[in-house]
Formats: C-alpha cells, structure tokens, sequence
C-alpha cells in the first residue's frame, strides 16, 4: 500500500492520501486529476470500479464524488505484487453547477452509476450519451437524494392529497 | 371432500369451485417475494389450500402485493390487475402496501395501495409469516362464503374514481380505460 501511496504522490500533485483502515486506502483529488488517476490505476492492475457514490456536504456547498475501485488481478503474474485493495477516491464539484466529465471511455461500467446520480443527485455527466431516467418515474423539482429536498413535505403534497376512493367508515359498519 | 360441503357444493358450486383453487400472479413486488418460495414448496405447501403460483395474470385470481409498491411498480401492478379475469381477490402482504410501513416518508413509494386499486384483505408484519398467508387465505373462503369478497365489483362500479387516483399519482396512463368512464357511469 505505501508503494502505491508514493508512486500516487510522486505522479501527480495536489492530491492528499489517507489510510482508513486494513486494505482501504483513500485519495482526494482536485477535479482535473481524477481522470488520469483512473486510467493510472487501471493500468496498474486495479481494474474493477466496483461503484460510484455521492455525497451532499450542504454547508459547504459542494457535492462529493467517491469512486470505489479494486483488483482481482493479485493472482495474476503480472500484477503479482499488487495488494488487494480498495481504493476510494474522492473529488469535490460545485453545488451550484454540478458537471463532471464522463468515465465511460475507461470503465465502461460506469455508465449506470453515472445514470443514477443524475437522477438522484442532478449531476450532468459530460459525455455521457445516455443520461435518460433509470429508476424514477417522475420529475422532482430538487433532485431527491440531495439534503435539502424535504420528503415528509413532497409525500404531504402529492400521496396524501389523494383522496381514498370511498369512506372507510361504512366498510366495518 | 368432507360430507358437510356437500350442501354448500350444491347450493352455490361457483364459489366453491373459485375460493378452492386460488390461482396467485407470480408477481414480485418489494422484499415480501421472500416468504412465497417456502410457502409454494415443501416446507409450507401451499397446494393444501389449493393456492398454486401460475405464470400470466390471464390465469389467475388472486393477486399478492409482497411489500412496498413504488411508484412505477403501480404501474405493473395496475395494468396485471387490469389483465386478470373476473372474479379476482387481491391481498396487501405486509406494512407497507397498508400505509407506507418503514417508507411512510418515502419519495417515491405509494402509501396507500387501495387507493389505487381494491384490496380485499391485509396480511398485517414485516414480515408475515408464512402461516399467515394460510389464515388470510382461509378468511378469504370466509369472506367469498359471506359474499364481502367483492373488490373487483368495486372496481368496476367505481373506476372513474380509481382511474382518477391512478392519473393523480403516475401521469398520464398510457393504456386506455378498462371500462367506461364517461359521465354517464356513476
């Protein structure tokens, strides 16, 4: 893990490591850095993205992309000396405007992870051709899953406005 | 057959005939799907009760919503409902078809099901147990015996409304009226 650690640091700057626990190992980067890192990665061997994530930090009004990436390639000759790793690595975006380049052309797996956090979380991801809804069936004003979209309120506004079909009274009369 | 249904059989042969071979919509909705393995299999066997999983909704008449319902499940759920012949019983299986259960705040999970369509009874947990799918289903040859088992008349009598419910919550349907609802049938 350190050698990835240095080889990271010394290849490109303005990144910051951390190590969270056993076989985790955590990378914030700025923006322009994360692709390269990606493709660095998977050329080392870590070649499985096994998930994007989001997070909403409202105060300081940036959202926070996590990609999670692993290998499974350790038994392999070639990367032999590749530990099994999980590596998370971490980018902030804007709130306000929130548009990030697509990761398709490298993993292509990508592609539904990038789906959903368009819809949940209303990132535009640059490039990405197919940003047509996946999971909802409707158009919410604030995208759901960000911190200030108020569901207690929505579900007063849309379900229960919804009158029962007939008085529950007369049923058990 | 036991000699005591033996009247039953002869005065009204229909419902005996329907309330004795429930045929269940292999329909998963929500985590409740769970508990149907074991209780169409072996352990449980559900064929005691003469309730056997079929493939299309053309072929049943009973209809268990296994647990949430969200909002684009309604659709499926709606349009197999449509699809079933008459007569047809439906079951909520678990809290959340009741009210919501766990997601009563939820973006994007129905709360309640029979606003959209008629429920004939409830299965009331998280999870119910396979037994209780028995007991529902016993209380349900009760409830045919007593002629209360009338969701699908319901329906048809009050489809304006329950076509209105269905608009209000997923938009515009894409599949035309099941039956009339022009001014005319109140």
């Amino acid at each position: 893990m350190n050698k990835l650690k240095k080889e990271l640091k010394s290849s490109f700057k303005g990144i910051r490591t951390g190590i969270l626990e056993d076989n985790r190992l955590a990378v914030s980067a700025p923006k322009d850095a994360v692709l390269p890192i990606l493709s660095f990665l998977k050329n080392k061997g870590y070649e499985h993205l096994s998930l994007i994530s989001c997070v909403d930090w409202i105060e300081e009004k940036e959202l926070e992309l996590v990609y999670v990436i692993t290998s499974y390639l350790q038994k392999n000759d070639e990367y032999a000396d590749n530990e099994r790793l999980h590596i998370l690595l971490k980018t902030r975006i804007s709130r306000e405007n929130p548009e990030f380049k697509t990761l398709v052309p490298i993993f292509k797996n990508a592609e539904p992870y990038e789906r959903e956090l368009h819809e949940l979380f209303g990132i535009n991801f640059e490039g990405n051709k197919r940003l047509t809804p996946l999971l909802l069936e409707r158009a919410y004003k604030i995208p759901p899953f960000r911190k200030d979209f108020n569901t207690r309120e929505y579900v007063k506004e849309k379900f229960d406005k919804i009158s029962f079909v007939e008085e529950k009274k007369n049923e058990r009369a | 057959m036991d000699r005591g249904s033996i009247k039953k059989w002869l005065k009204a042969p229909g419902k005996m005939g329907q309330k004795y071979s429930f045929w269940v919509v292999y329909f998963c909705t929500g985590c409740g799907i769970i508990e149907i393995p074991p209780t169409i299999t072996s352990r449980w066997d559900a064929e005691r009760f003469g309730v056997i999983p079929v493939a299309t909704p053309r072929q049943a008449n009973l209809f268990l919503i296994t647990g949430y319902v969200s909002v684009k499940t309604l659709r499926a759920i709606i349009r197999t409902y449509e699809q079933m012949p008459d007569p047809k019983y439906t079951v909520g299986f678990g809290s959340c078809p009741i009210n919501g259960g766990m997601y009563w705040d939820s973006y994007n999970t129905i709360k309640h099901l029979d606003k959209y369509i008629p429920v004939d009874g409830w299965i009331a947990g998280c999870m119910p147990r396979p037994e209780s799918i028995f007991i529902a289903v016993t209380h349900l040859w009760t409830m045919i015996d007593k002629g209360m088992a009338t969701g699908y008349i319901k329906y048809r009598e009050k489809y304006k409304n329950y076509r209105k419910n269905q608009e209000e919550a997923l938009g515009k349907l894409e599949w035309p009226p099941l039956y009339p609802v022009g001014d005319k049938n109140e």
